[in-house]
């Protein structure tokens, strides 16, 4: 990809940097991407750590519920959360209704720009930070926590104690929050707001200039390189530091008198953040008819997304296992490079990723890849392997390594080891990783929308489209069918295995 | 007057009794080692003197304050002005020795000089005063074992309970720190809850023994008593 930025009709030539350089639009696009990551990664940590504390430190009511509800816009793209915004605060939205119209009217001409960009992007990834620090505060030592009670108040114990434990956590989930918001485009190009991924994406889409799009993509690739290079050496032996502690040993404060008031609290802002920008997608989406006439119009992509998702997240789980095992056991030399690879492909927008795909199969040689599906499943490989990877690697941590031992003392071979011990032992991280990586396929919209080939669009991409033209109604419903499609096989999945669980106590 | 007394408590994990009827006294300035096997009951006497757990049933006193009563704490860990040295010896890996040392006599409200002057007599004492600004990670097994404890002794509590903290360390080394703990007792004459199941352990360190099975106070001795008599009954422990 790389390589065609510095070509101009087959020969060598910096014209689509210079352009870049000459125009001061990129200063302008540079300055609008750090604004809107930056903010987004602050805002995001700012509310993302107290709730991850508060639903894991404190015996808040409901809490788990909390916890599924204000992850649910992490779930679906995020554009479909900027349509729903926009619908909220629309002359006769569910804002103007409770809030007064001025005031809706007010909030809707901020929406397009950078307050409604950070707003949108904040309440999708601020997930990612609570449940950063909702995981990481399971891996501290509670014993580490009582000791300070011993001389201090709970509030002291937690800022004196509990977060500076879990810091290096917090600041990874905040640094990939930045570099989500630094490669999102659906979002900035519905509200409006230029910045790289929009630009490159642009190029790519309307203008058709592979050079131009690459050059546009490449500070952004830079930029990824430089902060992942920062969190490489500055917090990744310290995460690694962190080792899950027993379940049933978290050290929880007790609310007492502030629990109504905080129960108060989070209740009103997962109304305001959450509940009402898909209350407004139903009510603009209005009776069943505009859902019937919506699946009309989406079934086929509805019906390839949730395939391609269901394909992608089974082969993902089985790489990620792979490459999981290989950064848990170290067993390669090449397991650092493995592990730094898949991060920076996860980290990387999924616009570029999208171009280099294109630039590595768009050739009469590799057609039946690029021109059928497989070339998105090649895309969901490429960027969310770290996902599955990740999630083996903590599942491989809480098997104690004498068990492959002793295994391969009773003389099991690798491949035996491998099928009869490991894999029943990590079966619920790999479950949990299938899952995450089936959000990730099914909301994917970067590399979709650049590699699908003609008639294999997904829904996500399907949406994207009807946006430009489609009637409110319409995109509003084809919404929430796409959240139905993400959200009721996780319900299943998660019913099946709480009976499971419960079989298994008995 | 006894500075703790446990009386007639219970307590149960999940339906599964950890402490059943469980009274004890203790005097202040005594040396008070609890024996038993794994699973009896010791540690969540330790627990719940220092206020992370409440008894399903009883009284705990301190001092002559009722701290617990019939399933409800009254006085929170941090109001108990009791020290604890944990099995696994909980230093915050993130603050040096001294910042272990300070956290909690900042959060006691102690001002800075005397905070100083306390942190530095205390790591004299244990003979730490040159590692102020080492982390814990930086330190071997004994240093950290000394800074455990200088961190429970500079608040100056009421109590010190220890949760069978010498027992990841090797003979040697845990022979020369219960003499060092002796010492410090001696000079600075606080209470003592010594947990262990080894039975060489609790009688050099106690004046006096609580063994404890299945949640049960089942003797208490002077050392003395213990260590001449009732041979049979100290090998069931070790076996188990």
């Amino acid at each position: 990809m790389f390589a065609r930025s510095l070509t101009v009709n087959g020969a060598f030539s910096l014209e689509n940097y210079q352009h870049l350089l000459e125009t001061g639009r990129s200063w302008h696009l540079l300055t609008n991407s750090l604004a809107l990551a930056l903010a987004t990664a602050l805002i995001s940590t700012l509310v993302g750590l107290p709730l991850g504390l508060l639903f894991a430190k404190t015996d808040l009511p409901l809490r788990r519920v909390f916890v599924l509800l204000f992850a649910l816009p992490l779930v679906i793209p995020p554009y479909i959360t900027a349509v729903s915004w926009v619908d909220t605060l629309a002359p006769h939205g569910l804002a103007s209704r409770f809030f007064g119209e001025a005031t809706a009217q007010v909030a809707s001409r901020l929406l397009f720009g950078l307050p409604g960009c950070v707003l949108v992007l904040t309440t999708t990834f601020m997930p990612v930070v609570m449940l950063a620090t909702i995981t990481f505060v399971r891996t501290i030592n509670p014993r580490l926590e009582e000791a300070a009670r011993l001389s201090a108040r709970p509030l002291r114990v937690l800022s004196g104690i509990t977060v500076p434990l879990i810091w290096p956590g917090v600041l990874l989930a905040a640094t990939l929050v930045f570099l989500l918001a630094l490669g999102e485009f659906g979002v900035p190009t519905f509200l409006r707001y230029p910045v790289f991924a929009v630009e490159s994406f642009t190029q790519f889409t309307i203008s058709y200039n592979f050079g131009a799009a690459t050059a546009a993509a490449v500070p952004l690739a830079l930029l990824t390189f430089l902060i992942l290079g920062i969190e490489w050496f500055a917090l990744r032996e310290r995460i690694r530091a962190l080792r899950p502690a027993r379940d049933d040993d978290t050290y929880l404060v007790p609310s007492r008198s502030y629990r109504v008031p905080l129960f108060a609290l989070v209740s009103i802002l997962c109304a305001l953040v959450v509940m009402m920008p898909l209350l407004s997608l139903l009510v603009q989406a209005g009776s069943a008819q505009s859902y019937v006439h919506a699946f009309r119009v989406v079934n086929d992509s509805l019906m390839r997304s949730i395939f391609l998702a269901a394909v992608g997240a089974t082969a993902l789980t089985v790489l990620g296992f792979f490459v999981g095992y290989l950064i848990h056991t170290r067993a390669l030399s090449i397991w650092r490079a493995v592990d730094a690879g898949t991060v920076l492909l996860f980290a990387l927008p999924g616009t570029v990723i999208g171009m280099g795909l294109i630039a590595l199969w768009n050739r009469p040689m590799t057609n039946f890849i690029y021109a059928t599906p497989l070339i998105i499943l090649f895309g969901y490989l490429a960027q969310y392997t770290a996902l599955t990877g990740r999630v083996t690697v903590a599942g491989l941590g809480l098997v104690p390594a004498s068990m492959e031992e002793a295994a391969a003392s009773a003389g099991a071979s690798w491949m035996r080891r491998l099928g009869l011990i490991v894999l029943p032992l990590v079966t619920h991280a790999l479950i949990t990783g299938w899952l995450i990586a089936y959000i990730f396929c099914l909301r994917d919209t970067g590399i979709s929308m650049l590699v699908y080939p003609p008639g294999y669009d997904t829904l996500p991409v399907r949406i994207f489209t009807l946006m430009a033209n489609g009637a409110p109604s319409l995109i509003a419903a084809a919404c929430v069918l796409m959240i139905a499609a993400t959200v009721l096989p996780l319900l299943g999945v998660a019913a099946l295995m709480r009976t499971q669980r419960r079989r298994s106590w008995r | 007057m006894a500075l703790i007394v446990f009386n007639s408590v219970c307590k149960a994990y999940s339906g599964q009794t950890a402490l059943h009827d469980f009274s004890l006294s203790v005097e202040p300035g005594q040396r008070v080692a609890i024996l038993g096997p794994s699973g009896c009951g010791k540690t969540t006497v330790l627990r719940l003197l220092a206020g992370f757990i409440a008894p399903d049933a009883g009284t705990i006193s301190i001092d002559g304050q009722t701290v617990a009563n019939n399933g409800e704490i009254l006085q929170q860990p941090e109001q108990r002005h009791v020290g604890m040295m944990f099995q696994d010896l909980a230093l915050w890996p993130h603050l040096t020795v001294a910042g272990n040392l300070e956290f909690g006599l900042r959060a006691q409200g102690i001002s800075k000089a005397e905070r100083t002057q306390r942190i530095n007599e205390i790591l004299e004492l244990v003979e730490m005063d040159t590692y102020l600004h080492t982390r814990p990670a930086q330190l071997s097994g004994g240093q950290q074992q000394r800074v455990a404890l200088a961190r429970a002794l500079v608040l100056q509590p009421k109590a010190l309970l220890m949760d069978e903290p010498l027992s990841n360390l090797d003979e040697e080394l845990n022979r020369r720190l219960r003499q060092e703990l002796l010492r410090l007792h001696a000079q600075l004459g606080f209470t003592l809850l010594y947990v262990t199941h080894d039975r060489a352990e609790a009688t050099e360190i106690g004046t006096n023994i609580v063994c404890m099975r299945q949640g049960r106070v089942e003797r208490i001795a002077s050392a003395k008593e213990f260590s001449t008599g009732q041979q049979a009954d100290i090998h069931r422990y070790e076996l188990e």
